[in-house]
């Protein structure tokens, strides 16, 4: 019995049960749940309400609380999930320790879920209202904890979004530590041309996001830099940074350059350009150079030193790399996606020349601005396969990557009007030029470009053929003919997918999906938020986004994370795992559990015990079942709390027998006069049904033939008619594999 | 397979559509057109061969003929990209294609080449009338007409008759042939029952001198408040259509009767056939002409150039022609001389060119279209 579960600390229970309207009370009896726990030891005060949730009710509640001197509060209404702070502030308004409040839901756990069995819905309720007022009974106070904040961030990824977050940050007085991967600001946007909406190119707003950068103080920007090591919690990061040597000290002037560059022997694909063309060791991205500063790649360099004549003591190839650790009270990750690199052979990528991918033409396009060539033929038709590496019929990458459709429209029109007389045909399996961008796609429609559609689970086909290429496809736009192009040209377009960066997902301990893209805690909800308290995300390394969504993902962790640290301290849930170190052994069992890092070891005079981080913690409870010892405690959520509640509900057999409406309903009332007199109230239909099921059972098309009521019809009033008890199941099958159903036993 | 021609579209616009690519495939002209059924969906498969390219598909279809014009669809369109004036640039494109000779493609895609050819078949019939017409007689006849027989033996003008007429047959015929290879021999090979050919040639018949399917198509017209269930483009085109038969008729195999010194009384059936036929042809042009200066409707809007050299001819043939018949009876021997002259040297040039190569030759490829569709949708409904 739960009087032998610990120990009793709340005696003056106030309990309220709702009517939600009817939501509740239609099927669950709301007074005999009161009756049935009017007496129960510790509670004081018992009502039913129309709806809990109204401003009237709260009022008087709040006076409830104040004039009887309560001390815990029971609501049986709705999910906590609705209503659990709405009541954990009426307590507040009263003086009650927000924390002594139970929510017990009897609408989604009883009158909804058991609407057909009102009888056992009111015993259930019964149960859980005396459960929560078990637990009741049992709550210490709990409050908030505070913790101290560090104002000021670490951004990573210096991108459009990284970029714009750190500006942001900076500009509510946070100080901010920037950090880029590349020796080069700006991320893929900055390979871009012309970005759709609006005039902008996609390097002119990398260049803007820079020298505004540059002009703060309080950014302090990393290039080069990576995060190798994230200890601590919310509000008290230490961040550990790599920052690889960059080589060049002082900006070579362009005739050093053009000799250095000149003198060093190693060489390789230019990733800027997508491998369209190779770069040496030492490198710079021209005038997209952000920092202006050139650069060595000592992945490529093999320190032979022949540029250091020509750079006049600018290049020092003995940089050493450092390390330094900075605290900071919440992190931004905003480090973006990876382009799809199509597989060897996928539409002849690799394979066949004439076949490249959408960043491909970007760079070509920036590269060839008078005349386009491709292996010194000048291109006139280009066909554009979408969908390369998104919405894959087969393979990872099921999701859409947003922005490709009208990426490639975008560069449909830009074609047009840089290179005149060229001619685009677009094989894709569904337009997704959304929002405003659809009047590009209207425009690139109405330009003389032409859009084939394939079917979802079908794949054009790109040959080789002779000197050129073919692409084949069923489309759906022609009738399902099967049509063949000959283009100078074949463009993938294709989608974002994660940075391949597991180093950094293993630092930041942060959660990725099946696609690889970190995960957010609520994708409608908490959208920039993560499961690790202070670390945020936003941009592309969430998932896709164009531009504008990505800087609006970006000013949204940024308003997060100041909220968040600015004000110097933050508040915490007060449900945490606590240890008993006397019963701790040190196992280490919870620590390997913790996903949140949040378990420390420590000395406890002479043994070594586990510690809960409080700031770290989120009350989980995934380490209380593996302790071995029984050591831990879950705030809020105690065993003495939670075994009461079992102790509750488990008292089942002695309120059935007790509970009045179960035993009307489970004595046959209805005698045979009473169902003829039940009977003939019905209307002409119903009783045309039950006539049918006079001799044998029936199943639902039987007694449509035989009454000529149409089938929907005669299944919705059976439906009535069973739940009203004059017709039951039969559990039998006809041998048209019909249910068949039967009049109910109160017939006879 | 079907082979995607990028350029089509260009090549197209010179045969006069105008915007086919700014179709987005929404099928509302299919939607709204009277004539498209399950077996000829018209016109937006043929649309969207046309943004493809795909040459072989639509030389080998009869869609382009089986539509009239009536518009509806281009009115319907909501991304304005004709395609009634794309079934009509089709059906130029079409008589281009069966042409084996490649004049017909000259004609329709150069103004240059179709005003020379005029000009070179006028100067011929002037040269053949300065070597070989008869003597300019000023005496009348008894009657008090002109002896323009004298000047103008229908003998010698029916040879002409004769030679011309079987060179517009050679033509015709040769390329209403390429016209069958290319249906029934094109990408999709249907195999046909050979009796089929003959079962179905009462369509042929029929639609040659009914153009049924055209009195189907238009949408009914208002006048006024009411509301006619007979298309007016239907009857006008009627009208026009049986004068022109009855006219070839008489002056090619009836030369004899119909070119006659004789002034008969009104009410002799020569007299009587003519003016029908003058009547039919005037009440036509004039409705044509008239819609088209106007360019009230989706069908008069967009005229091409070789419509208009159609219609200017086929004028000239007519006024010049009633000239010559009022002159003859009115007894003016060197006005009827001149007149008659000029006749020929509108006439000739308007069947040579016309009827071949150009507009005109709607009146053998309408009716076969319609006799091969029927032979086609028999022989697949047996396969079925």
């Amino acid at each position: 019995m739960s009087e032998n579960r610990g120990s009793i600390k709340k005696k003056k229970i106030g309990v309220y049960i709702c009517h939600c309207g009817g939501n509740i009370s239609d099927y669950v009896d709301v007074e005999a749940v009161k009756d049935a726990v009017r007496d129960h030891p510790g509670v004081s005060l018992v009502k039913t309400t129309m709806f809990t949730c109204s401003d009237s009710s709260q009022v008087s509640m709040v006076e409830d609380i104040r004039e009887n001197g309560l001390d815990a509060m029971v609501v049986a209404s709705c999910s906590p999930k609705l209503h659990l702070m709405t009541f954990r502030d009426v307590a507040r308004r009263a003086g009650l320790n927000p924390y002594n409040y139970i929510q017990v839901n009897i609408r989604e756990q009883s009158s909804w879920a058991h609407s057909d069995h009102p009888a056992e819905a009111t015993d259930k309720a019964i149960h859980l209202v005396k459960a929560g007022i078990e637990k009741a009974r049992r709550l210490g106070d709990l409050n908030p904890m505070e913790i101290e904040a560090v104002n000021r961030a670490v951004v990573v990824g210096a991108g459009i979004s990284g970029m714009r977050a750190a500006l942001e940050l900076a500009g509510m007085g946070t100080e901010v530590f920037l950090v880029e991967k590349e020796p080069f600001v700006g991320g893929h946007t900055s390979q871009w041309g012309k970005v759709f909406q609006g005039e902008a190119r996609g390097d002119e707003i990398v260049e803007r996001l820079y020298n505004e950068v540059r002009t703060r103080e309080n950014i302090t920007l990393f290039t080069g830099a990576g995060v190798t090591a994230v200890k601590g919690n919310v509000g008290n990061f230490e961040v550990t940074l790599t920052l690889q040597p960059r080589g060049v000290k002082e900006r070579l002037t362009e005739e050093e350059f053009a000799e250095a560059v000149q003198a060093c022997p190693e060489s390789v694909e230019d990733a800027f350009n997508f491998g369209l063309m190779r770069r040496k060791a030492l490198y710079d991205r021209g005038d997209r150079s952000f920092p202006a500063l050139q650069a060595i790649d000592f992945g490529a360099c093999t320190q032979c030193g022949k540029c250091l004549e020509a750079a006049h003591g600018k290049i020092d190839l003995e940089q050493p790399e450092e390390t330094i650790t900075v605290q900071a009270g919440a992190i931004l990750v905003n480090t973006g996606f990876d382009p799809y690199e199509p597989e060897k052979g996928e539409f002849g990528y690799g394979e066949i020349e004439e076949v490249i991918t959408l960043p491909q033409l970007e760079r070509l396009m920036e590269l060839q601005p008078g005349k386009l060539v491709w292996k010194d033929k000048e291109i006139r038709h280009i066909a554009f396969i979408y969908c390369v590496g998104s919405r894959q019929p087969e393979g990872k990458n099921t999701y859409c990557s947003r922005y490709c459709c009208t990426a490639a429209v975008h560069a449909a029109l830009r074609l047009g009007e840089n290179y005149p007389g060229i001619k685009t045909f677009h094989l894709h399996k569904g337009m997704r030029t959304y929002g405003k961008q659809e009047v590009l796609y209207d425009e690139a429609s109405r330009n003389g470009n032409v859009f084939l559609q394939f079917a979802e689970g079908t794949q054009p086909e790109v040959r080789k053929n002779g000197q050129g290429v073919e692409v084949r496809l069923h489309d759906l736009l022609t009738l399902g003919k099967e049509i063949e192009i000959h283009p100078d040209l074949v463009v993938l377009v294709t989608g974002m997918t994660a940075r391949n960066d597991p180093g950094l997902v293993k630092t930041l301990k942060l959660p990725v999906g099946a696609d690889g893209f970190f995960n957010e805690v609520h994708m409608k909800l908490r959208p920039v938020e993560t499961v690790m308290d202070g670390i945020y995300i936003s941009g592309t390394c969430q998932g896709p986004k164009n531009i504008t969504e990505t800087m609006t993902s970006s000013l949204a962790a940024t308003a997060k994370a100041n909220a968040l640290i600015s004000k110097g301290t933050i508040s915490l849930e007060p449900n945490l795992a606590v240890i008993d170190e006397e019963k701790c052994v040190w196992c280490g069992k919870c620590d390997e559990i913790c996903t949140y890092g949040a378990i420390e070891k420590v000395k406890k005079g002479d043994k070594e015990v586990a510690r809960v981080i409080n700031a770290a913690c989120k009350g989980c409870g995934a380490c209380l079942p593996v302790c071995p010892e029984d050591a831990i405690e879950l705030l809020g959520y105690t065993n003495e709390e939670i075994f009461s509640m079992i102790d509750a509900i488990a008292e089942e057999i002695r309120f059935k027998e007790k509970h009045k409406v179960e035993e009307e309903v489970a004595t046959p009332a209805a005698t045979d006069e009473d169902w003829h007199i039940k009977v003939e109230k019905l209307d002409e239909k119903s009783k045309k049904i039950l006539r049918t099921l006079q001799e044998e059972p029936r199943a639902v098309p039987e007694i449509a033939g035989e009454t000529g009521i149409p089938v929907k019809e005669v299944m919705y009033r059976l439906m009535s008619l069973r739940k009203y008890g004059y017709v039951k199941d039969t559990n039998e099958i006809n041998e048209d594999e019909y249910y068949t159903y039967a009049l109910s036993d109160m017939s006879t | 397979m079907a082979k995607v021609n990028p350029d089509f579209s260009e090549t197209l616009k010179d045969y006069g559509a105008f915007d086919l690519t700014a179709c987005y495939n929404c099928g509302t002209c299919t939607a709204v057109c009277t004539l498209s059924d399950e077996e000829n969906s018209i016109p937006r498969k043929m649309v969207r061969y046309g943004v493809l390219g795909l040459e072989e598909e639509i030389q080998s279809s009869v869609d382009p003929w089986l539509c009239y014009y009536c518009g509806e669809c281009s009115t319907s369109c909501p991304r304005q990209a004709g395609p009634g004036e794309l079934m009509m640039s089709l059906r130029r494109y079409l008589t281009a294609s069966y042409d084996w000779t490649g004049l017909s493609r000259r004609f329709y895609t150069s103004k240059i080449w179709e005003i020379a050819a005029i000009m070179l078949l006028s100067a011929l019939i002037l040269v053949l009338f300065l070597l070989f017409h008869g003597p300019m007689t000023t005496e009348l006849t008894p009657q008090g007409g002109v002896q323009l027989n004298t000047f103008a033996p229908w003998k010698r003008i029916e040879t002409g008759d004769w030679i011309m007429a079987g060179i517009l047959s050679f033509f015709l015929l040769s390329n209403i042939f390429r016209m069958y290879r290319k249906i029934f021999h094109g990408p999709q090979k249907i195999r046909v029952p050979f009796r089929l050919f003959f079962t179905q040639l009462w369509e042929l018949i029929f639609h040659f001198l009914t153009q049924w399917r055209f009195s189907k198509s238009t949408r009914t017209t208002r006048i006024g408040r009411k509301e006619l269930k007979i298309s007016p483009y239907w009857v006008s085109h009627w009208l026009l259509m049986s004068g022109y038969v009855l006219l070839f008729t008489m002056i090619v195999v009836f030369l004899e009767w119909f070119q006659t010194d004789i002034i008969h009384p009104w009410w002799h059936p020569q007299r009587l056939l003519g003016y029908y036929a003058t009547f039919g042809l005037a009440f036509g042009l004039i409705f044509f002409v008239y819609g088209r200066i106007r360019r009230d409707q989706e069908n008069n809007k967009h005229s091409h150039y070789t419509d208009w050299t159609f219609l200017v001819l086929l004028s000239g043939t007519v006024i010049t022609g009633i000239l010559v018949h009022i002159f003859r009876i009115s007894g003016l021997p060197y006005a009827t001389y001149y007149t008659y002259v000029l006749h020929l040297m509108i006439l000739f040039p308007m069947l040579m060119i016309e009827v071949p190569f150009s507009k005109w030759s709607h009146l053998a490829y309408r009716p076969f279209a319609v006799y091969f569709n029927g032979v086609r949708n028999a022989a697949l409904k047996i396969k079925k």
